[in-house]
């Protein structure tokens, strides 16, 4: 087998962040080789250096062994380079067909050769065993299908090396199934395939090669073969993989937390949406409310926060809180990780320093009597940044500039930055990667440890086990069983989830 | 396609057939006439180059409320150079005038991302005030006679559709079948006769030209790669982008051909339509080509049946105000084919409130004997209106139409 593509110690720097450092890897034709790494590892810098959608600050790229320069992604298109996007680039108001032959199409005098465009695509479609309709608009198809119209496209173009940027991002498991035929058909066909992915079950199904990146540098390319999953995660992150554990107990005697008998009606007189919660929370505790979606846990996060009115009793050491204001509770010292950071808990278009004002927008640091106090606030939030390892340029940066990972960092450090007594965290992990994960819940053991109360509630069930002190199980709004984390198994956990147990 | 415009055909025939019936009935013998046919055609020509004009900039992604100071720029352009060096270079300078206002309004929103209502609305003001202070400049010179219109423009020639419609032909003078047939005064195929005697007979080569654009334009924006690539700038530029589509050339070019229509469509008013550059002679032509591209849902046919609209409303209303007032018996028409349509669909409701809004109608028809003048004068625009609001609901713009572009958006 011949080598396709060969990257030699790229390295590209962007103001602020270096992208990549040295950067290597080398893929056969007929394999497919996964570029794997971490959010914000460097591995779409790489792959838009090779479809010359950037330049490389140093460093070489050999294509079938010359060296190539290219200067737009035109350049790698004429080299067959092809770039399978994450996030479609297709025009919705085209045909199938149109959208192919968009750039290349060809002519026949000085018209389009509709006929010629629409033979080629169908044999091509077979070829591949890409069914779809050429002549059908491209908003009519599914997502899967509209993958298949962006391989088309690359293909069309002559490509014999092709990208895949995250493709099972938005599919489901069907439509993997069905991209892991098509890649496998395409390498039978001699075609060298790049797939990006931080999915590891899914690269070792589908990959034979794997070049693993992390922090802008090649750690390690191996065969798939030859590692596990929990190996590669481990390569990715650099160390072992963190564990969501805690040690010993601190529960404090006081209560931080106490709710009796909660329940919130529902206007049409229907099952209640959460119906006579009751619990105490100690503080240094951990409490962890398990339970599938939607079972009322986003209901009692809210009853918590002074967001929804509800029935019974919630007591904040000692206090009843019934008739207070989200922004009083909030003053009490407690704090709040939403379930859905980008709608909940940042304004993605603003700088991370208007940011971190919200939920704290009375008193120092933010305000200085009844000014903004703005030159503060950016020292401020510059030390969370700092505290928090929040990888960005600056307090200046937009907050959607930020990874998942980033900005969750973000937000758990602005609630830490007033030392609450009592955390509501929603999901805090969720979404992000390996590294920011292990940094979050190294954050939520510290504050246990110095007697903050926490409501934890996660999807994620060995966080729940690894995390919590006690657990709750949520079913239809009601806490239907507690169990000691230190005697239950994931399994046990979902099914008690479920009502089975 | 062919099944498309057999569609065409028999709708248009039913529309004939209701307005002969309405012609009987009310004796408003100016509905169906010779004259009401070419002046409706030539009312229509400078709403439908302003319309292409918009659709060639906005299947490119750019928003062109600008079109009305384009087409100031034209007329103004046809009637100044016209006067001095006869009509046909006229209407080159009124070409190159609207251009060169497109060229500004590109400027701005491509290159400078400048919002595109906002470039729009700047540039219809800068023209209207850029002509005024021009003409004065030339009255002051004694070049004109006053400062809001310029002299006399020779006028370009006419002819006619051969043997059907009459016309000279290298000294041969072919018959007028159609018109001869229009006078026969045979109900229905007189009328038929008319129409198409009126929209055939006596027309300036200009018309015929305007006229062209209409599949010319069909032809470029759907078969040719260039019109691909345009109108992959104002569906998806990001897309085409990193197909290798030099995103900001289309959009200059579409910008531009837009310009260069509604200066034609200026200079045809200037110089087809009267015969020299009167202030406010385009009077609001620009926005109502916007609406007719509206209504034609971005493709030339709609564009060229809501021009049609526009211009047979405008043209009645010219000639002759009774024939307005029959024109209510036609919107009862329509509004109860609604009707009937709806209640096939089971939408009772809407056709309950069609029905109620045609009984109306029909009412203040039977009530009203004359319109006041006013309404009349404002037939076009609100037929302008109706159309709009029974057409907006199956609306489908370009999808990236208005959004400034960056290039680099890939990243």
């Amino acid at each position: 087998m011949s080598v396709a593509v060969e990257l030699r110690h790229i390295s590209k720097r962007f103001p602020g962040v270096i992208a990549n450092k040295d950067v290597s890897m080398s893929v056969e034709t007929g394999t497919v080789h996964a570029l794997v790494g971490e959010n914000g590892a460097g591995k779409s810098t790489v792959m838009k250096i090779l479809y010359g959608m950037q330049r490389p600050d140093s460093g070489e790229i050999l294509v079938n062994g010359t060296a190539v320069h290219f200067k737009n992604p035109n350049d790698a298109i004429d080299a067959s380079i092809g770039m399978v996007h994450q996030h479609f680039m297709l025009a919705d108001n085209f045909t199938v067909l149109e959208n192919v032959i968009l750039g290349s199409e060809p002519k026949h005098g000085i018209t389009i050769d509709f006929a010629a465009a629409r033979k080629k695509v169908v044999e091509m479609a077979a070829q591949y065993g890409l069914d779809i309709d050429p002549d059908v608009l491209v908003e009519e198809l599914g997502v899967g299908q509209r993958q298949r119209v962006e391989i088309l496209k690359v293909l069309y173009r002559g490509a014999r090396i092709l990208i895949f940027d995250e493709p099972t991002a938005v599919l489901v498991p069907q439509e993997v199934d069905d991209l892991f035929n098509a890649l496998k058909g395409l390498r039978a066909q001699g075609m060298a395939i790049i797939f990006i992915s931080h999915k590891l079950d899914e690269v070792l199904r589908v990959a034979d090669d794997v070049t693993v990146v992390r922090a802008g540098s090649t750690v390690a390319e191996v065969k798939s073969k030859d590692v596990t999953a929990r190996q590669l995660a481990e390569l990715m992150v650099g160390s072992e993989l963190p564990q969501p554990t805690t040690h010993g107990d601190t529960r404090r005697p006081e209560i931080t937390l106490a709710l009796k008998d909660v329940s919130i009606p529902t206007k049409s007189g229907s099952r209640d949406l959460i119906s006579k919660v009751t619990f105490n929370l100690h503080a240094g505790e951990v409490v962890g409310i398990a339970g599938v979606e939607g079972n009322g846990q986003a209901e009692l996060v809210e009853a918590i926060m002074g967001l929804r009115e509800y029935t019974g009793v919630i007591e904040f050491s000692g206090q009843d809180m019934n008739h207070l204001s989200v922004a009083h509770r909030r003053d009490l010292g407690i704090g709040l990780i939403p379930e859905d950071r980008q709608r909940q808990a940042m304004m993605m278009e603003s700088p991370l320093w208007e940011n971190r004002i919200l939920g704290h927008q009375r008193g120092k640091p933010v305000m200085n009597g009844f000014v903004l106090d703005k030159k503060t606030t950016i020292v401020d939030t510059k030390a969370i940044m700092e505290e928090f390892d929040v990888r960005a340029p600056g307090p200046q940066t937009l907050a959607a500039a930020l990874s998942g990972g980033n900005q969750q960092k973000f937000i758990v450090g602005r609630e830490m930055s007033k030392a609450p007594s009592l955390l509501v965290a929603s999901h805090p992990t969720r979404g992000v990667d390996v590294g920011a994960q292990g940094a979050i819940w190294e954050e939520l053991r510290r504050a246990r440890e110095k007697g903050m109360a926490i409501v934890l509630i996660s999807a994620d069930l060995e966080e729940l086990i690894g995390m919590s002190d006690r657990l709750l199980v949520m079913l239809r709004g009601a806490i239907t069983a507690e169990l000691d984390p230190a005697k239950t198994t994931p399994e046990q956990l979902g099914s008690a989830m479920t009502g089975a147990a | 396609m062919k099944t498309k415009a057999l569609k065409f055909l028999r709708y248009a025939t039913m529309l004939v057939f209701v307005l002969t019936v309405i012609r009987q009935i009310t004796g408003a013998s100016d509905l169906t006439s010779v004259g009401t046919a070419s002046a409706a055609l030539l009312l229509s020509v400078p709403i439908v180059l302003a319309g292409l004009g918009g659709l060639f900039s906005e299947r490119s992604g750019v928003v062109n409320i600008g079109l009305e100071g384009m087409m100031v720029m034209g007329a103004w352009a046809g009637g100044m150079i016209g006067t001095k060096h006869g009509p046909w270079i006229g209407l080159i300078a009124a070409i190159i005038f609207g251009a060169v206002g497109a060229l500004v309004h590109a400027i701005a929103t491509i290159t400078f991302g400048v919002d595109h209502v906002v470039s729009g609305v700047a540039i219809n003001i800068i023209a209207m005030g850029l002509v005024r202070y021009l003409s004065t400049i030339l009255y002051k010179s004694g070049a004109w006679q006053g400062p809001s219109q310029s002299p006399d423009v020779n006028s370009i020639g006419t002819n006619s559709l051969p043997i059907l419609s009459g016309g000279q032909y290298f000294g041969w003078k072919s018959p007028d079948l159609l018109g001869s047939l229009a006078e026969k005064h045979w109900f229905f195929i007189s009328d038929i006769a008319a129409i198409l005697r009126g929209i055939t007979g006596d027309l300036s080569y200009v018309t015929v030209i305007a006229m062209a654009m209409v599949p010319l334009s069909l032809f470029v924006l759907w078969k040719t790669a260039f019109g691909l690539r345009l109108r992959s700038a104002g569906e998806a530029p990001i897309a085409a982008e990193s197909l290798g589509v030099n995103v900001y050339a289309m959009k200059y070019a579409g910008v531009l051909i837009s310009g260069a229509l509604a200066g034609l469509g200026g200079g045809f008013l200037a110089i087809v339509a009267a015969n020299h550059y009167q202030e406010n002679q385009v009077a609001g032509r620009g926005y109502i080509g916007l609406a007719a591209l509206l209504f034609g849902n971005y493709r030339p046919g709609g564009i060229l049946m809501g021009a049609g609209l526009f211009g047979f409303a405008d043209a009645l209303q010219l000639r002759d105000s009774a024939s307005v007032h029959a024109l209510i018996l036609l919107i009862v028409v329509v509004l109860l084919a609604l009707v009937v349509r709806d209640v096939r669909k089971g939408k009772i409701i809407k056709a309950g409130a069609t029905f109620i809004f045609a009984g109306l109608s029909l009412w203040y028809f039977l009530a009203v004997k004359e319109l006041p003048g006013q309404l009349v004068t404002m037939t076009p625009y609100i037929a302008t209106l109706l159309i709009m609001s029974l057409a907006s609901q199956r609306l489908r713009m370009p999808a990236a139409d208005g959004i400034p572009y960056r290039r680099g958006g890939l990243r």
